[in-house]
């Protein structure tokens, strides 16, 4: 208990994390600014006029409908210059993912329910920047500067001391992200109570609200867990960032490049980019040719990544360079 | 005396592709026993720095045994680590922490009630600088937060690596003086330094390495003694006929502008007796005593030549230059030389 308590002070003592929670809160507050200058609370004529034009759009969607079931059944005749869907349940307002509602009609006007989903996806990247960078410097300082070894001739465990540290970074990410986050979802909500519009904050809201938040927070750990692990294995802060830049240019740009002129297929498979995306939102999908080598025929095309391989692969990339942290530093010489 | 450090065969080799294998300990021993004050000696390279860092688990030895306060290092060095203080080697701290922030982190981390870190901060006399930001501290400064560090456990055992480097002449006699005091109380010190005349001066035991390998070890004085060669130092008036007649007694003589070096004097008497007999008064007789940096220096072969530079590793073995045997004084039974 004492080490924990020890290493908290340390990493909140530590002026890179005091700097990256300043960067934190001025872009919070530079966001939140822009917001409120940006939004007003909208007029009951705004409101009419929005309204009538969501029944507007809501009836056209509703006339497309019913016209293409009028020229598949023989009601009217085809005109070229419309598209007419293979299936008409395509058109279906009943069917649609989501219908016009009013804020879509109030340009101007901040409305959390709609801007809620977006400002957390910014937070998630900034917290994992956060987490990668913290993690890294936090223990790549400490091995560089002879911390550690000072810490050792105390606390003799190596595995314990390392452990102790990886497990007061990742506590401290969480207890600050739920933190700002709820200064930051806090204040935007207030924003919207007071210079915009709430929207419509039901179950179904916070629900997906929350499930996106959860999954963003596991990857705020990753993150935290790869910076931290690199930086031991590398001995420096330094390292983690190598890795990070040498991994985005020579293989998420450099190796894309040439995959794509060897005409390699799924090639976004290959790309961790493509894990976390696809962890984030829970499902992404690809269109690639190239897996219908056989003509179009009844192959659509494409490939789909969800959210559960891809936490698997982001899990045993992190748990990897983990494990393989702790290895070495276990039988590191600490000269 | 019970043993604190015991340490028997220690080998370590540093393996790195660039620089292919490097061997820093070979079949090292050493036993310090409790109350010593015991000097640590070797020239650079000879493996000092990671004897001390095998010993508190900082680098894992290749073979050999070695125990602390009764406890095998460093499978149970967490067992008695409460009890050991140590600093290793250009103690590191993190700049931009305070001294005090610094003492006060460890003393959280190892259980220490935080009240030490004054009285640690006022033993090392940093008091006053306490609140300094680390990187603004000189190499003394940073030396006396190292020392702090290491005492804030009240330790049983007290491991200092070069304690003295980068310290004024000031703080080396108040070094000096809180070692003795520390002994005084009972505590174990263990020092490594190449400051060999501050180190007869405060140790009354010694351990001298070179190439790795354990070359002498003792009391200061046992060790010295056993370089000791009954030499005197004489000023006569007429130093060639002087000479003859002391060699005409069987004394070997050699004169040097004017001075006369005696060996194989057992009496200085027999000298003052034979000179004054012929009529030749003695104006300077004095014993040759050998110091521990003439020892160290013919140990370790590492005697300075004026048109020779001599490379880091170019320290000797006993016997490699000369036909000097190890001196092993088994510092726990017989204190004599061990041919």
């Amino acid at each position: 208990m004492n080490l924990v308590r020890a290493e908290v002070e340390r990493l909140a003592a530590r002026r890179f994390a005091q700097l990256m929670l300043v960067l934190l809160a001025l872009a919070f507050v530079i966001t939140a600014a822009t917001t409120v200058v940006g939004s007003h609370q909208p007029s009951a004529r705004e409101l009419a006029a929005a309204q009538a034009q969501v029944a507007q759009a809501i009836s056209g969607m509703e006339a497309e409908f019913q016209r293409c079931l009028a020229v598949k059944s023989g009601q009217l005749p085809l005109d070229e210059s419309v598209y007419l869907p293979r299936d008409c349940s395509e058109l279906d307002p009943v069917l649609q993912e989501r219908l016009p509602v009013i804020a879509d009609y109030l340009p101007g006007v901040f409305v959390f329910a709609q801007q809620a989903e977006p400002l957390t996806l910014l937070l998630i990247a900034f917290l994992v920047l956060f987490g990668f960078l913290v993690g890294a410097s936090y223990i790549g300082a400490d091995l560089n500067s002879g911390g550690v070894v000072n810490l050792l001739l105390w606390r003799p465990g190596r595995l314990t001391v390392l452990g102790t540290k990886l497990g007061t970074l990742l506590g401290v990410v969480v207890v600050l992200s739920a933190l700002s986050t709820v200064a930051y979802l806090g204040a935007f909500w207030l924003i919207g109570q007071t210079a915009g519009l709430p929207g419509q904050l039901d179950g179904v809201f916070w629900r997906e609200l929350a499930t996106g938040y959860g999954r963003g927070m596991v990857l705020v750990l990753l993150a935290s867990a790869l910076g931290f692990g690199i930086a031991t294995l590398g001995r420096h802060t330094s390292a983690a960032l190598g890795v990070f830049a040498g991994y985005a240019v020579v293989w998420e740009l450099g190796a894309r490049i040439v995959f794509e002129i060897l005409d390699v297929a799924r090639l976004e498979q290959l790309m961790l980019s493509t894990y976390v995306g696809a962890w984030l939102t829970g499902r992404v999908e690809f269109f690639d040719e190239r897996i219908c080598p056989g003509g179009e025929g009844l192959c659509s095309g494409s490939y789909t990544i969800t959210g559960g391989p891809a936490l698997a692969v982001l899990l045993a990339l992190t748990g990897a360079v983990t494990v393989a942290a702790f290895a070495t530093f276990r039988r590191r010489d600490l000269i | 005396m019970s043993a604190v450090i015991e340490i028997e065969g220690l080998r370590k080799t540093f393996r790195s592709v660039r620089r292919g294998h490097r061997v820093a300990v070979n079949g090292f021993d050493m036993l310090v026993e409790a109350g010593q004050v015991h000097g640590f000696l070797g020239p650079n390279g000879s493996g000092k720095t990671t004897t001390l860092r095998a010993l508190l688990g900082l680098v894992g030895p290749d073979g050999g045994r070695m125990n602390v306060l009764g406890e095998p290092a460093p499978e149970r060095l967490a067992r008695v680590a409460g009890r050991v203080g140590a600093i290793v080697e250009s103690p590191q701290f993190f700049g931009n922490f305070t001294g005090r922030r610094t003492l006060r982190l460890l003393a959280v981390a190892g259980g220490v009630p935080i009240v030490r870190v004054d009285e640690v901060l006022e033993q090392v006399g940093l008091r006053e600088r306490g609140d300094d930001r680390v990187k603004g501290y000189s190499l003394g400064m940073k030396q006396r937060l190292a020392v702090a560090s290491a005492l804030l456990k009240e330790p049983e055992l007290l491991i200092l690596d070069e304690p003295a480097n980068g310290l004024d002449p000031a703080g080396i006699r108040e070094m000096r003086d809180l070692v003795r005091s520390l002994a005084a109380s009972g505590v174990t010190v263990l020092i490594s330094s190449h400051i060999l005349a501050e180190i007869q001066l405060i140790c009354d035991h010694v351990t001298i390495v070179s190439h790795g390998r354990r070359v002498a070890a003792g009391p200061v004085r046992e060790v010295l003694a056993g370089f000791d060669r009954h030499e005197c130092r004489v000023r006569v008036a007429e130093p060639d006929r002087a000479a003859e007649l002391l060699r005409g007694v069987g004394m070997s003589v050699t004169v040097h502008e004017g001075l006369l070096a005696v060996g194989g004097v057992a009496e200085p008497e027999l000298i003052t007796r034979t000179l004054g007999e012929q009529g030749l008064w003695v104006g300077e007789l004095t014993p040759i005593r050998p110091d521990l940096e003439s020892v160290f220096l013919e140990l370790t072969g590492t005697t300075p030549h004026p048109a020779l530079p001599r490379q880091v590793d170019g320290s000797a073995l006993p016997g490699e230059e000369s036909d000097d045997p190890v001196i092993d004084l088994d510092v726990a039974g017989d204190r004599g030389v061990d041919a």
